[in-house]
Parts: structure tokens; C-alpha cells; sequence
């Protein structure tokens, strides 16, 4: 799989006209990815499965918009629900108390969690660390026990019915494969801003942020405003994501909607596949999803899926504490060259000055 | 860059952690244009002192003005722009990001748009191997921060320094833990771009080095300077020794 980031591979960060094989071959891999998507619902054999499909890209959703503060700082927020749970409800909430069509309702309600999600960072990112883990946990606590209690306006612990976007005559598994591209359109959304903000001196300041945070300050980069922007970016792509599996799933209950679980998986898949790597959320969710889908299906409602997951975790935070993505990254370019670190020869050099200079 | 203007200058600068005054009450003006030392034993508060000057800890009195502008209490990114640039005490790289990355980060113009510019654009990067060749170590550019060696990181420390064009340089220790020929390689750098016009303000317990670079010497001790002039006075100087030795 492609990887943008690319911090361990040495060959060719320079951007250049001609394509080189690192190119072609993250070229050839982006567009088996897109086929891969295209084609899934056409491929499902039943509704179950095209189901299936649609939580793991809206998991992909949910952790690649997690990662675009937990990545690019390294500030680590376990209540990354809160602003897929918010989603969730402000779409719902507008749809219902104002009449918006379903659509605008969730674009607004991203902008709307975006907004709250200012206060909140402002609040929040002046800690660092385990301090910063703890107050994102707090956050979504205190929304699971206000939207639990506040029966007027969300329902309260009995819930809230989302109506439908498409008629009563879309039929189930025509919902799931609409649902499931538009899930994919999402994900193709943030993982854009993610790679734009990477390659931006926005991100060369916030990845600097999560390398030594005094030291980028003393660069002159503005850390808290960078942080700010990035964790309200993050916010509402979370909650774009929240709202659109709301429109979905037809149902919203503040204790799914509100759980430490679901921030967990956030941070479970990025860290899995890797935080540095544009697609590594994605690959984790793939892997992380469908695992606990098949955990589900298999012993039901027990809590083995969530044995297995922290299994899993602990084999990769043991063995590829980078996540998956650079483990294979790295182990490709062992293989092609003995040393991590090359010295360039002074024609290589003066190659790739010429290429940079084009 | 006019010479009239004053360089980094305090007035009754105070900062105390807990019941130790670390900087008490400090007046100190370094000389725009020349090389500054600044001396003293362990724990007289120099570090303490360029924390407060750069706007990473807050001085609990005084004022810190730049250039006759008062920048008391702003924080590190704004000072940083105003023209100060500094390395820290035990050298600080960026480990994961590459060489050539750990440069680029100083790139950070005004406005939204300039921010969300590719940061690896040929402008840039240009620059940034330019000042990675002037260090030394452009051959590294790809290799990751964490990887090269310490005197390398020295290098590569400066380098990102130098990418924010400031005007004046504050070095914490430059030559701590590197070796004699690299120490010769730092002390020429310090020179040249103190020829382009560069002030520095430099933390140093290498003596040779510090009396052989600078044009005019600060001692602290306990928090205060104590005595300057040029190295030849300072050096003579009876309270300097008496700090220094115990005499």
C-alpha cells in the first residue's frame, strides 16, 4: 500500500516529473484501492456483508479523522467519540426540531461540532501528555451523561429514531451499497486533507509539534494555534462521519453513541496501521473492523471480540510499535538496500538536485 | 539591522523556582552586532535566563526588551519572529523527521494560504540544502534526525536555526559533548555569520573557546551578573575569579 508520509523511505521525497518505481508502484496501489472499493458492494454475496462493509469504512472514516490531530501531533484523544457522537445527534436534532433536508443537516451539524470543538481545544490542549488523554476521556463522559438525562431534547437513555434520507422504497441492501459509497466519498475527503495538510508547512509545524513541542515553538511555529486547527479540522470530519453512520443506522443511543470503546477503536486502528502513513487508519480499521465483526458473529454478544482486540494490540504495539504500515515499509527497504542510511554518492546528488530544481 | 538599535537587553529580570531565585533581578545589555558570551558556574542561571529572553518560562519580574521593543512575556513563536533564534542546552532535533524536514519546520510565514503551501517547495528546500552544505551535512539529508550522530545533530540544530533568518543566534553550550575539531567548525560558522551581521549571545563553559570567539563577556553568578567588558578584562577580573575558582 502506498504510504505518503514515508518517513523511512529514503529514495526520491523530491517531486519530479518522471515517473520513478516508487511512483508507479504507489500509483498502481492507490488505484487497486479505489477499484477494491468500487467494486465491493457488486462483489458481497449478501446484505450482511455489504453491511459489514459500510462499518468498516465508516471506521476508516472515524480513525483517519482521529488521526489528522492524533497522527500530526501526537496528542492522544481516547474521546474522539465525543465528536462522532455530537455528529450523530446535531444531524438527528436538525433533521427533526428544524425540518433541513438530511443532507444540509449534516454538514451542518459538522460545522456546528467544529465550532464546539474550539472551546473545547482551547480548554484541553493547553495539557500535554496524560493529562490530555484524561481530559478528552472526561469530555465524553460528561456528553453520555448529559444526552442520557436530558429526555426533552435528545431523547434521553431511550434513544433517538433518525429518519431516513432515501424513501421507504430504497429497499435494505440498496440503502447499505448507497450508504457504503457514500461512506467512501467521505473517507476519500479526509484522507485528501490529510495528505494536503502533510506535504504543507502546516504540517511540517505540526508534525514538529508531536516531535518536541518547545522546540517547534522556539522555531517559531505557532503550536497552540496549529494544534487548535488541527484538532477542529479532526472534529468535523469526526462528526461528518457520526452523522452519516446516523443516517444509516436509523438509531442513535448515547451509550454507543457517547463510549470510550468507540474513541478507543479510533486510536486502536491508527496506532495498528500506523500514524504516520496517510492510509494506515484505513488499514487498521480494515483489519480491526472486520475483526470484530467476525467476533461478533461468531460468540455473539460476549465481550471475546474485546480479548481479541487487545490482543491483537498488544502483538503490534510489541512487535511493530510503528504500526504495520512502516514495519512493512521499512522491511521492503532492508531488503533493497543493507543499511537504513545511505550516503548519497556526490552524482547521486547532483541527480536529484537537478530533479528538484525542475 | 541598524546599529543603533539595542540588542537583547533586561532590567531587573527575576525568575525563582520554588525558594531558589534562579535569575535575581538581573540588567544586562548584550552589544548588537558582536559575538556575546555569556559565563558563569553551573546553576548562576544562564539557561534560565535565555528561557526567559526566548519566551519559554515567564519571568516572574523585569522586562526583556529586543531591539528597544519590550517582548516581556510573549510567547516563544512570536519572539522567534521577531528575529531571535536559538539552540537548546542538550542538543534538540526533531528525531523522527529527516534532516532536511527538521529544517524546512522554521518555514512558517504569515497567513493561512503561505501555511498551507507544500512545505517541500523548490524555494524552500533550495535553502534548506544550502544551509545543510554550509553546516556540513547535506549529504544527510534524507536520513532521519534520531540516526545521525551528536555532533551531526549540533550541526543540523543550527542549520534550522539559521532557516528562520534570524538576526540574532542565542547558543546554549555549542560545544558541549562534541570534539575539539568539530568545537573549530562551530567557532568558524559563529564568525562568519557574525561578519553577514549576525548578533550572538552565547552560553559556553569552554574558556578557550569563549575568550578566543567573543567580543564582550557577561558573568553571572547566583543569578546576577557580576562583571563585563571585553574577554581580557573579564578575565582578570577578581569577583570572576573568585566565582569561578572560590578564591
Amino acid at each position: 500500500m502506498p504510504n505518503a508520509s514515508s518517513p523511512t523511505a529514503a529514495p526520491a521525497p523530491t517531486r519530479s516529473g518522471r515517473p520513478t518505481a516508487a511512483r508507479v508502484a504507489r500509483i498502481a496501489g492507490l488505484l487497486a484501492l479505489v477499484a477494491v472499493v468500487l467494486l465491493f458492494p457488486s462483489l458481497a454475496p449478501d446484505p450482511f456483508i455489504l453491511s459489514v462493509g459500510v462499518v468498516i469504512l465508516s471506521y476508516a472514516v472515524l480513525a483517519t479523522s482521529w488521526n489528522l490531530v492524533g497522527g500530526f501531533t501526537g496528542y492522544i484523544s481516547l474521546g474522539h467519540a465525543a465528536y462522532s457522537g455530537l455528529g450523530g445527534y446535531a444531524t438527528a436534532l436538525l433533521i427533526l426540531r428544524t425540518g433541513l433536508d438530511p443532507w444540509l443537516a449534516l454538514i451542518a451539524g459538522g460545522l456546528i461540532v467544529a465550532l464546539i470543538a474550539i472551546p473545547v481545544g482551547i480548554a484541553s490542549l493547553r495539557v500535554r501528555g496524560a493529562s490530555f488523554v484524561i481530559v478528552s476521556i472526561a469530555l465524553v463522559l460528561i456528553l453520555q451523561l448529559t444526552f442520557q438525562s436530558w429526555h426533552d431534547f435528545t431523547g434521553g437513555s431511550g434513544g433517538l429514531r433518525v429518519p431516513r434520507p432515501f424513501g421507504t422504497e430504497v429497499l435494505r441492501p440498496e440503502q447499505h451499497e448507497r450508504f457504503f459509497y457514500l461512506h467512501a466519498v467521505l473517507l476519500a475527503l479526509a484522507l485528501l486533507t490529510w495528505w494536503a495538510i502533510e506535504r504543507s508547512r502546516l504540517g511540517a509545524g505540526l508534525k514538529a509539534i508531536r516531535e518536541d513541542e518547545d522546540k517547534a515553538q522556539a522555531l517559531g511555529v505557532p503550536t497552540f494555534a496549529y494544534k487548535l486547527t488541527a484538532l477542529v479540522t479532526s472534529a468535523f470530519f469526526t462528526a461528518l462521519g457520526g452523522g452519516l453512520y446516523a443516517l444509516w443506522f436509523g438509531y442513535l443511543d448515547p451509550i454507543f453513541q457517547f463510549s470510550i470503546l468507540v474513541g478507543t477503536y479510533m486510536v486502536l486502528m491508527s496506532l495498528l496501521g500506523g500514524v504516520r502513513s496517510l492510509f494506515g487508519p484505513l488499514l487498521g480499521a480494515v483489519v480491526v473492523g472486520y475483526a470484530v465483526e467476525v467476533f461478533k458473529s461468531q460468540y455473539g454478544d460476549t465481550q471475546l471480540h474485546l480479548v481479541a482486540t487487545g490482543v491483537l494490540l498488544g502483538l503490534v504495539v510489541l512487535f511493530m510499535p510503528d504500526g504495520v504500515i512502516p514495519a512493512l515499509t521499512s522491511f521492503v527497504n532492508r531488503r533493497r538496500r543493507a543499511a537504513s542510511i545511505r550516503e548519497v554518492s556526490a552524482e547521486e546528488l547532483a541527480n536529484q538536485r537537478e530533479e528538484a530544481a525542475r | 539591522m541598524t546599529g543603533s538599535q539595542g540588542s537583547v537587553a533586561t532590567q531587573d529580570l527575576t525568575k525563582s523556582f520554588g525558594g531558589v531565585r534562579a535569575i535575581d533581578g538581573a540588567s544586562v545589555a548584550f552589544k548588537e552586532g558582536e559575538i556575546n558570551a555569556l559565563i558563569g558556574p553551573n546553576g548562576s542561571g544562564k539557561t534560565t535566563f535565555f528561557n526567559c529572553v526566548t519566551g519559554m518560562i515567564r519571568p516572574d519580574a523585569g522586562t526583556v526588551t529586543y531591539q528597544d521593543r519590550d517582548v516581556t512575556g510573549l510567547p516563544p513563536h512570536r519572539i522567534a519572529r521577531s528575529g531571535i533564534g536559538r539552540s537548546f542546552q542538550l542538543c534538540r532535533v526533531f528525531p523522527r523527521l529527516t534532516v532536511l524536514e527538521n529544517v524546512l519546520v522554521a518555514v512558517q510565514p504569515h497567513g493561512l494560504l503561505q501555511r498551507l503551501r507544500g512545505s517541500r517547495n523548490a524555494a524552500d528546500v533550495g535553502r534548506a540544502r544550502e544551509l545543510l552544505a554550509r553546516v556540513g551535512i547535506d549529504h544527510l539529508e534524507h536520513a532521519e534526525a534520531r540516526d545521525i550522530s551528536y555532533g551531526q545533530q549540533k550541526l543540523l540544530e543550527l542549520a534550522g536555526v539559521l532557516m528562520g533568518d534570524p538576526h540574532t543566534i542565542m547558543l546554549d553550550e555549542p560545544a558541549g559533548g562534541v570534539n575539539p575539531a568539530l568545537v573549530e567548525r562551530i567557532a568558524d560558522l559563529v564568525r562568519e555569520l557574525n561578519a553577514e551581521g549576525r548578533t550572538f549571545i552565547i552560553v559556553e563553559h569552554n574558556m578557550e573557546l569563549v575568550m578566543g570567539l567573543s567580543d564582550h563577556v557577561v558573568v553571572f553568578d547566583r543569578g546576577r551578573p557580576i562583571a563585563q567588558g571585553t574577554p581580557a578584562v573579564v578575565q582578570d577580573d577578581p569577583l570572576v575569579l573568585e566565582a569561578y575558582l572560590g578564591v
